[in-house]
């Protein structure tokens, strides 16, 4: 018998075995389907939390305020050797008396207290705009701090408190997420390794006798396993099909919000053909494991 | 064919179920093995076709010693040994042909084959007319006859009967018998376990009795 012939022997054993029991095998593949589907959930919130945080970095901006005395050749310098250092940064000198004018603008009526002044208290500073490698947490804070060393410079600002509650908020998804994951991993595991409990023991009659006529334990354990793997699909198929669902349903209004906050691009896809690729491989190893698990403990052959 | 030295098989907290067996069969015999209920037949041929190991001496079947069997080396033993059950043990939601051909589907025959054999084996038992119907359909003759087709369509060297005619009325059980007898004539070698009395006295074969766990008798004709 050639390999393909014996894999359609153990497709069809596995298919009849789950017609056999299709109440029990069909909440498997539910529940199976719901757990997955969670995990999709909680990875598509996971990217959305990313694309935010991409796009509120880009919005990021350090000042370097210049010390007092520092005039506008030292500006131009630092601007060179910024330039220098990390290419494709957006930088721009800003003189005391722009300075001074956003500040009146910024304080409205307030402002006109300033033309009171007898000289320009504000110093000359540069504004960044850093590319986007350049815009995590750590990054922004060598910076800064490689900034804040030169003589020249009296301090930075590049609102570090904001960005790192963000970063925050971005780790504690990725740990929730990925526990989230465990926890579903967990369930699934349990749960087609229960169905398969009991369909080894619709079919232990069956087994008995393969045993006798001298089957070995691979050809009596393979369409367990088929069975595992197939109910792990036929989850993720429905996982996929509800997460298509969702985007459908949910897309208009969260695209409304994506405009908003993270601007024309959007908000990446929730089932996305790599997002589906994921979960069909997650749900064949899940059921898979799960297979095993049953198959180990309670198919002694 | 098989050959058993000094066997014993004892169950914790149990007397010995056999002690001290010493027997050959040669390749080709006819072989009654007879006794009182307990006295030990079944796990006898359970040790033959490994289903049991003996707990001291040696059995050998085919020229392997049971007890030194790897776990991955009995399916290859049984498949040289075809067994018959007196509760037929069928899978009643498979077709008479699906049940034989269960056989050679653990073996991987190619499907043309497996078809050829099963009408084949069929054929010989008188079945063919039935293929398609389920066991629970058939009378208790028919179930076994599916049952000793099931064991010889991968045509093994050896074939045990537990009790094959144990359910049968007497018309019956002529007719399991003489095909039981057209398989040894066939080249087969096959070891039947009955306590029916008749049988031994119809068919003058060699008889073993066994009597609480000894084997008490080895000769032609009932004891």
């Amino acid at each position: 018998m050639t390999v393909l012939s014996l894999a359609r022997l153990f497709l069809r054993t596995a298919l009849r075995g789950m017609r056999h029991s299709p109440w029990v095998h069909g909440v498997a593949v539910l529940t199976l389907g719901l757990a997955l589907f969670a995990a999709g959930l909680a990875l598509g919130a996971a990217r959305w939390v990313d694309a935010l945080a991409g796009s509120l970095g880009g919005e990021v901006e350090m000042t370097v305020y210049l010390a007092e005395g520092q005039g506008q050749a030292q500006a131009e310098g630092l601007l060179a050797a910024v330039r220098a250092s990390h290419p494709g940064v957006e930088a721009r000198a800003v003189s005391p008396a722009e300075a001074l004018q956003r500040l009146g603008a910024q304080l409205g009526d307030l402002g006109a207290a300033l033309e009171g002044l007898p000289d320009n208290p504000l110093d000359w500073s540069v504004e960044l705009r850093l590319p986007r490698p350049d815009r995590s947490p750590e990054a922004l804070a060598s910076l800064a701090s490689e900034l804040r060393a030169l003589p020249s410079v009296s301090g930075v600002d590049y609102g570090e408190q904001a960005v790192a509650r963000l970063e925050g908020l971005r780790r504690a998804l990725r740990w929730g997420g990925l526990l989230l994951l465990l926890v579903v991993a967990g369930v699934t595991v349990v749960v087609v390794s229960a169905t398969l409990q009991l369909a080894i023991y619709a079919r232990r009659e069956e087994i008995e006798i393969q045993k006798l006529v001298g089957a070995t334990d691979g050809f009596v354990k393979a369409p367990f396993l088929i069975e595992g793997a197939l109910q792990g699909l036929a989850g993720a198929g429905l996982a996929g099909v509800g997460l298509w669902g969702a985007e459908r349903l949910g897309a208009p209004r969260a695209a409304e919000l994506a405009a908003f906050l993270v601007g024309p691009a959007g908000l990446p896809p929730l089932a996305s053909p790599w997002v589906l690729l994921q979960l069909a491989l997650a749900g064949l190893l899940l059921g898979l494991a799960g297979s095993f698990v049953a198959v180990g403990r309670f198919l002694r052959v | 064919m098989i050959q058993m030295f000094h066997v014993e098989k004892a169950y914790p907290g149990d007397p010995p179920t056999l002690q001290d067996i010493n027997l050959r069969v040669e390749k080709g015999e006819f072989v009654f093995l007879t006794g009182p209920s307990g006295a030990g037949k079944s796990t006898l041929l359970k040790l033959v076709f490994a289903a049991e190991l003996p707990t001291g001496g040696q059995v050998l079947v085919g020229g392997h010693n049971v007890g030194r069997l790897r776990a991955s080396g009995i399916p290859y033993l049984r498949r040289n040994v075809g067994v018959v059950f007196q509760d037929f043990k069928l899978l009643p939601h498979r077709t008479v042909a699906e049940n034989v051909a269960f056989t050679l589907e653990v073996l991987g025959a190619p499907r043309r084959e497996v078809e050829e054999k099963v009408e084949r084996m069929l054929k010989r038992v008188g079945l063919l007319h039935k293929a398609g119907s389920f066991p629970p359909r058939l009378s208790g003759g028919e179930q076994q006859r599916v049952v000793i087709a099931r064991a010889l369509v991968n045509e093994p060297t050896i074939l045990l009967a537990d009790e094959p005619t144990g359910n049968l009325d007497p018309a019956l059980t002529v007719d399991i018998m003489d095909l039981l007898r057209d398989v040894n004539i066939r080249g087969t070698t096959v070891l039947v376990v009955t306590h029916d009395h008749s049988l031994l006295e119809r068919y003058r074969s060699r008889v073993l009795r066994l009597e609480r766990g000894r084997l008490v008798y080895d000769g032609m004709g009932p004891p």
